[in-house]
């Protein structure tokens, strides 16, 4: 056995011995506050155990692993369905964004770091990533939100949206605006914020399949110390990239997040069509194979990314196909799914896991579709960054922010 | 568990292109298109003389021994030249079925010829619509066929095939020289392809397999030449996807590359995503040669290519505008054989049934 496949089967034990009390069917029917409240004793004992922060430095509180390690816990542990939700963006983004740049030039805030770095491994504390606003999602460089000198510090005004966990978090990292008076992209400075801040106001946003993970996040008059900034004065635009490429090749979902294949030809089997079962239907059939052909295709893209990983080698660009294809396939596939079932298709569990339940994927794949790079600025990456393809036509180029027609 | 290619087969892929992106040519191609009955010489010279025909016959027999990915890493190179007549596929599945079949003087008599490219092989499976008939209506009784196979590919001058014929009412596999049988050309919208009815009338045929066994290596024939072809659709689709961005990047229009425009990006960036995962899907099925999963992995594999193939040449030309439907500019080289293809081994309607049966274990 390979040192990977021995740390997989370690992996696998702890899970297995976990998931009768964290797992899926243990949260069925749980509350938000009583899953966010399962979730945190689950990542205590992930922390004790070694699996939190597996592949950060020792020094700071991780396990000093290599990324392969970090996703086959992954990989693994997205099977059993475990509440890490709450913890997913705090520690896929701005925990370890924290631990690169917030250290201070002289590592004078480095003992603060790592009890914040500890504190959120052990889901204790949790921390938001304050980027889209109203005016600024896919452009993110578009942000109007502002922090102006305060004396030694910043005074911060402005409006975040489509914040994840914002409500349950301790702090954020945030990118505002400090010069509007230079091209978009230069007049940015990234901070931290303390979410309990005064003048601090969270407002949660119900959205269309009924839950309440994201938010509105209102500033008003909110101070911030310039040890709370991360990056140089009109160098957060940077920053803020690097957040987004930190975890380029995270464990992936060929089902886009949403219900296996299994699923869908378990239900295929279970319906009739004109007297018949569903699974003898030739249009069933058809898109049963489509799927699973696109699937093992992203299947095999991970799987030799993975290996190219091993092999020392940096994985190709194929990879940002898995979101683009994968989720929007699975809209399509919960549609079939719903319309399988006829009128017995209507009832819907607004308690219903995406994983498992054919109403709750088809009505919260949207989200998949528009967060985390839309499909269309993700066909455009591809074609700029992949393909050599010229960027789209952009008038607010070389302009500076205040100069841009509104 | 897919892999990544080693040196030798990187190196494989590479000369190959390296070999007929200087050796062919557009216009010797598309003179070939009204003619029937011709295939493309100088490439069939180039195959025998860079060891192609040889490279998946076992060594033993005068082959190299290497497997379906090698075969595949050549393949994706004729499809990106269309390059090509379809000796290739056809004679590697007789080679394959004479190997696995019961009759080694048989094996030891043709497998030689077949590797040093001094006969070619075409193999004869479907009736009508159907690629794998449950029966065949060509029948085989006494070491002699009574039938006839229509639009065989490569059939016009192939010396032998293999035939799917049925024996009082069981399945067989049966080795015909078709120095002994009828053979008219088909004219297609894709001649170099040599397709030609062959008319069996008690001509004389050896056995290669019968009954359950004959079905099983029928099947297994037809997944390798579905994956062999699968990566001929990738390096056509590949082709097609550069292309569209090469055009896209140059061709200008409302005082921009029409590149630039999202409705052009974005379709160029779908073929790449098409292009990818049946890539994926084809070094999947290439090293799952011979294990558990390598029906599924081939029907995978030759689905994403097909749609891959099908859909990068529909769009290519569109993105090209009037210039990509004209004879000169050739893309209908890329057409032509992006339908050929998808029919030849198995239409998509075939692949779709079979890989929901393997998923589930149902016969439907």
């Amino acid at each position: 056995m390979s040192d990977l496949e021995a740390y997989r089967a370690g992996a696998r034990a702890f899970l297995e011995a976990m998931a009768p009390t964290y797992g899926r069917d243990a949260r069925a029917g749980n509350s938000v506050e009583q899953d966010l409240a399962l979730g945190r004793k689950y990542q205590a004992l992930k922390y004790e155990a070694g699996f939190a922060g597996i592949n950060w430095p020792r020094e700071i509180g991780g396990q000093g692993l290599g990324h392969l390690e970090k996703i086959t816990f992954d990989a693994e542990e997205m099977r059993f369905g475990m509440p890490t939700a709450f913890f997913s963006i705090s520690l896929g983004m701005p925990v370890p964004i924290l631990i690169r740049y917030g250290m201070g030039e002289n590592r004078e805030h480095s003992a603060w770091v790592k009890e914040r770095v500890v504190k959120a491994l052990r889901g204790e504390e949790i921390w938001c990533q304050l980027f889209s606003e109203p005016a600024g999602g896919s452009d993110l460089a578009g942000l109007r939100t502002r922090a102006e000198p305060d004396g030694n510090g910043w005074r911060m005004n402005g409006q975040k949206i489509w914040t994840s966990w914002a409500q349950y978090s301790d702090y954020g990292v945030i990118v505002v605006r400090t010069d509007p008076s230079v091209e978009k992209h230069k007049g940015l400075t990234y901070f931290w914020v303390d979410m309990k801040a005064k003048g601090v106001e969270v407002r949660p946003i119900k959205l269309a399949g009924g839950d309440n993970h994201v938010n509105e996040v209102f500033f008003d008059d909110v101070r911030l110390e310039d040890s709370q900034r991360m990056s140089p004065v009109g160098g957060g635009f940077g920053v803020a990239l690097a957040t987004l490429m930190i975890e380029r090749y995270t464990a992936t979902d060929s089902a886009g997040f949403g219900p296996h294949l299994d699923r869908f030809v378990k239900l295929a089997h279970e319906v009739e069509i004109n007297g018949r079962p569903a699974i003898e239907d030739a249009r069933v059939r058809s898109q049963i194979a489509r799927n699973h052909a696109m699937r093992a295709g992203l299947d095999s893209i991970t799987s030799r990314a993975f290996q190219m990983m091993m092999a020392g080698m940096e994985p190709g660009p194929e990879g940002s196909l898995q979101k683009l294809v994968s989720v929007r396939s699975r809209q399509k596939l919960s549609e079939l799914a719903l319309d399988l079932q006829g009128s017995a298709g209507l009832a819907f569990d607004p308690h219903g896991s995406v994983k498992d339940n054919w109403g709750a994927s088809w009505l919260n794949a949207p989200t998949g579709r528009i967060a985390g790079g839309s499909d269309e600025v993700l066909l455009n990456t591809i074609a700029e960054r992949v393909l050599g393809l010229p960027q789209d036509h952009r008038p607010d180029k070389g302009v500076p922010f205040n100069k841009i027609p509104a | 568990m897919s892999i990544l290619y080693d040196e030798g087969q990187q190196a494989i892929a590479t000369e190959s292109r390296r070999v007929l992106e200087a050796r062919t040519d557009k216009a010797r191609l598309l003179g070939l298109i009204e003619q029937v009955g011709r295939h493309d010489e100088p490439f069939w010279q180039t195959a025998v003389e860079q060891g192609w025909t040889a490279l998946a016959i076992p060594e033993q027999h005068g082959g190299l021994g290497l497997g379906l990915v090698e075969l595949g890493l050549v393949a994706q190179a004729c499809g990106a030249a269309t390059a090509g007549a379809p000796f290739l596929t056809g004679s590697y599945g007789v080679a394959h079925a004479l190997a696995a079949g019961i009759d080694p003087a048989l094996a030891a008599e043709w497998l030689p010829r077949l590797a040093s490219g001094d006969a070619t092989g075409c193999v004869a499976l479907a009736e009508g619509n159907a690629a794998l008939p449950n029966l065949a209506a060509v029948t085989f009784a006494d070491g002699r066929l009574s039938g006839t196979k229509r639009a065989v590919s490569g059939g016009l001058s192939a010396a032998v095939g293999l035939i799917w014929a049925s024996c009082d009412g069981s399945p067989v596999l049966a080795l015909a020289d078709l120095a002994g049988a009828g053979r008219s050309a088909v004219d297609s919208y894709d001649n170099a392809r040599l397709y030609a009815d062959l008319e069996f009338a008690g001509t004389p045929a050896r056995l290669v397999a019968k009954g359950d066994v004959a079905q099983a290596l029928a099947l297994d024939v037809l997944a390798r030449l579905a994956v062999v072809t699968a990566h001929e659709q990738l390096g056509g689709a590949e082709a097609l996807l550069h292309a569209a961005r090469d055009f896209a990047v140059t061709r200008k229009a409302f005082g921009q590359p029409i590149g630039a425009f999202q409705s052009i990006k974005h379709r160029i960036s779908e073929i790449y995503a098409l292009v990818e995962i049946a890539r994926a899907n084809c070094i999947h099925a290439a090293s799952s040669e011979g294990g558990e999963g390598f029906l599924l992995a081939a029907a995978d594999a030759r689905i994403s290519a097909t749609e891959a193939y099908d859909t990068a040449s529909r769009d290519c030309v569109q993105i090209h505008g009037g210039i990509g439907v004209t004879w000169e500019l050739g893309l209908h080289l890329h057409m032509r054989r992006a339908r050929s293809l998808a029919v030849e081994q198995g239409n998509l309607l075939f692949w779709e049934d079979l890989l929901v049966s393997q998923l589930t274990g149902d016969k439907a």
